[in-house]
C-alpha cells in the first residue's frame, strides 16, 4: 500500500470534484426581465423570474435598480414579490435618455437580504423616440446603490448563459491541464531517451502521450456538448476547436509513426524525436493561435479565461484540486500501460 | 476471450444508441431543464464512457499478451 498511495489519492480528489462540483449550489440568478424592451417616458412593469431565489423571504426589503454606468442608475418604484422566482417591478422611465442613441441597453440589479445581490447584463433595452442628451441628463437620477447584501453560503457563480453547467469547468478544464501535464512528462521521458538510448524511457512517453490523447478526445467531446448548450452546435469550427483537433491529429500520428517501426531502436528513437516535435506545434496550437483571432472559446482572442468572471474562490477549491486529481488518475492509467509493455517486450526477448 | 469483449462492446453500443436518438429529440427541453444540469451529467457520462474505453483497450492487449503467452509455453 506504501507505494500506491499516490492512486488512492487521485481517486479520492476526483470524487470529492465530483461532490463538491455537483452539490454545492449556484448563487441566485436572474432568468429574464420581461418585457426586455422598453420605451421612455412611461410606467413599465417588469416581470423578473429568478432562479435558485427566495423572493417570499424578504418581502418587502427587495430592492431593484437599472443600472447604466457608474453614474446612472434608476430605482424602482415599486417591488412587488409574486413569489419565491417571480418579482414585479414597476420603473418611471424619463422621457429621455442620457445618451446620443436611440437604444441603450440596461443592467438589472436586484438586491435581497437573503439570497443577495443578482444582476442581469443587458437585462432591459429602452428605446426613445427622439434624442435629447442634455434632458435625459437632469432627468436620469443617480439612484444610491449601496449596501448591497451578499448570501453567506458556500456558491457558485450564476451566468445567464452557463446556468448549471459552469460546474462542467470542473470536469472538462481539468482534462485539458492534466493532458498538458501527461504530455510534458512524455516530452521529458522522450528527451532522457534520446540522452541514453534507454528503451524504457520512450515506453514510458509513450504510454504518457496515449492517456493524454484520451483525455484530450474527452477534452473535445466533453466541450462540444457543452458548446452545443451555450454556443449553439457540437462543432462551430471555433478556432479552438479546429487547432485542438489538428493538435490531437498531429499526436495521433504518434502512434502511427510508432507502428511503422520494425526495428525498436530505430522505432524509440525517432518516436522521441516527433513526440517533441509534436508538444512543440501543440503549444502554438492550443493556446497561441486562438488568442490571435476572434473565439467562442474562454481563453481565446478578447475572451479572458481565469479572470474572476470565470473563477471565483470557491470555484478554484473544487477546479485546482480536479487537475491534480486527473493527472494522478492519468499517470496511473499510463504506468499500466507501460507496465504491460514491458511485460511484453520481456516475454519477446526470452 | 476477444470474443467477449467484441460482444460487450457491441452490446454496449446498441444499448447506447437509442439513447442518443432519444435525447437528439427531446434536446432543447430536457437539456435546458433545471438550469441546464443535464449537460453536466451529459459531461460526466462523456468521461465515464471514455475510461470504459481505456479499460476496453487495457483488455484486449492483455487478452492478446496472455495468448503470446500460452503460445510460448
Amino acid at each position: 500500500m506504501k507505494k500506491h498511495w499516490w492512486k488512492a489519492l487521485g481517486v479520492v480528489i476526483v470524487l470529492y470534484s465530483f461532490f463538491m462540483g455537483l452539490l454545492t449550489p449556484l448563487k441566485t440568478g436572474i432568468l429574464e426581465a420581461n418585457p426586455a424592451s422598453v420605451r421612455t417616458g412611461q410606467e413599465v412593469m417588469l416581470e423578473v423570474k429568478g432562479y435558485n431565489s427566495f423572493y417570499t423571504q424578504a418581502q418587502n426589503e427587495l430592492r431593484a435598480w437599472l443600472k447604466m454606468d457608474s453614474e446612472r442608475a434608476l430605482a424602482a418604484r415599486r417591488v412587488e414579490v409574486v413569489d419565491d422566482r417571480l418579482v414585479k417591478l414597476t420603473f418611471d422611465i424619463p422621457a429621455f435618455l442620457p445618451v446620443d442613441k436611440k437604444v441603450q441597453d440596461f443592467t438589472l440589479i436586484l438586491d435581497s437580504p437573503a439570497d443577495g445581490a443578482s444582476v442581469l447584463p443587458s437585462g432591459v433595452f429602452v428605446t426613445q423616440d427622439s434624442i435629447n442628451a442634455a434632458l435625459g441628463e437632469t432627468a436620469w437620477p443617480n439612484a444610491d446603490i449601496a449596501n448591497l447584501h451578499e448570501k453567506a453560503a458556500i456558491t457558485f457563480p450564476f451566468r445567464n448563459i452557463l446556468g448549471e453547467t459552469i460546474r462542467n469547468t470542473y470536469y472538462h478544464v481539468p482534462l485539458w491541464f492534466a493532458m498538458f501535464i501527461l504530455f510534458i512528462s512524455a516530452v521529458v521521458y522522450s528527451v532522457k531517451h534520446l540522452r541514453n538510448f534507454d528503451q524504457r524511457y520512450d515506453e514510458q512517453a509513450a504510454a504518457l502521450t496515449s492517456v493524454g490523447i484520451l483525455y484530450g478526445i474527452l477534452g473535445l467531446v466533453t466541450g462540444a456538448i457543452w458548446a452545443k448548450h451555450t454556443w449553439g452546435a457540437y462543432w462551430s469550427f471555433d478556432v479552438k476547436q479546429n487547432m485542438t483537433a489538428v493538435g490531437l491529429l498531429i499526436y495521433g500520428a504518434y502512434f502511427v509513426l510508432r507502428a511503422s517501426f520494425e526495428d525498436p531502436e530505430k522505432k524509440a528513437r525517432i518516436s522521441a524525436v516527433y513526440n517533441i516535435f509534436a508538444f512543440a506545434t501543440l503549444i502554438p496550437l492550443l493556446y497561441v493561435i486562438p488568442k490571435l483571432t476572434d473565439s467562442l472559446h474562454p481563453g481565446a482572442g478578447g475572451n479572458i479565461a481565469f479572470g474572476s468572471q470565470d473563477l471565483d474562490n470557491t470555484m478554484r477549491m473544487v477546479f485546482y484540486p480536479a487537475i491534480i486529481g486527473w493527472t494522478l488518475m492519468g499517470v496511473w492509467m499510463a504506468q499500466l500501460i507501460f507496465r504491460m509493455n514491458r511485460l511484453k517486450h520481456r516475454l519477446l526477448e526470452e | 476471450m476477444l470474443k467477449a469483449v467484441r460482444k460487450a462492446f457491441t452490446t454496449l453500443s446498441l444499448f447506447l444508441f437509442p439513447f442518443t436518438f432519444l435525447m437528439a429529440q427531446e434536446d432543447a427541453d430536457f437539456m435546458r431543464s433545471m438550469g441546464k444540469m443535464y449537460v453536466v451529467v451529459a459531461v460526466i457520462a462523456a468521461i465515464f464512457i471514455g475510461l470504459v474505453i481505456f479499460l476496453v483497450y487495457l483488455d484486449r492487449k492483455l487478452t492478446r499478451l496472455e495468448n503470446q503467452i500460452i503460445h510460448h509455453e
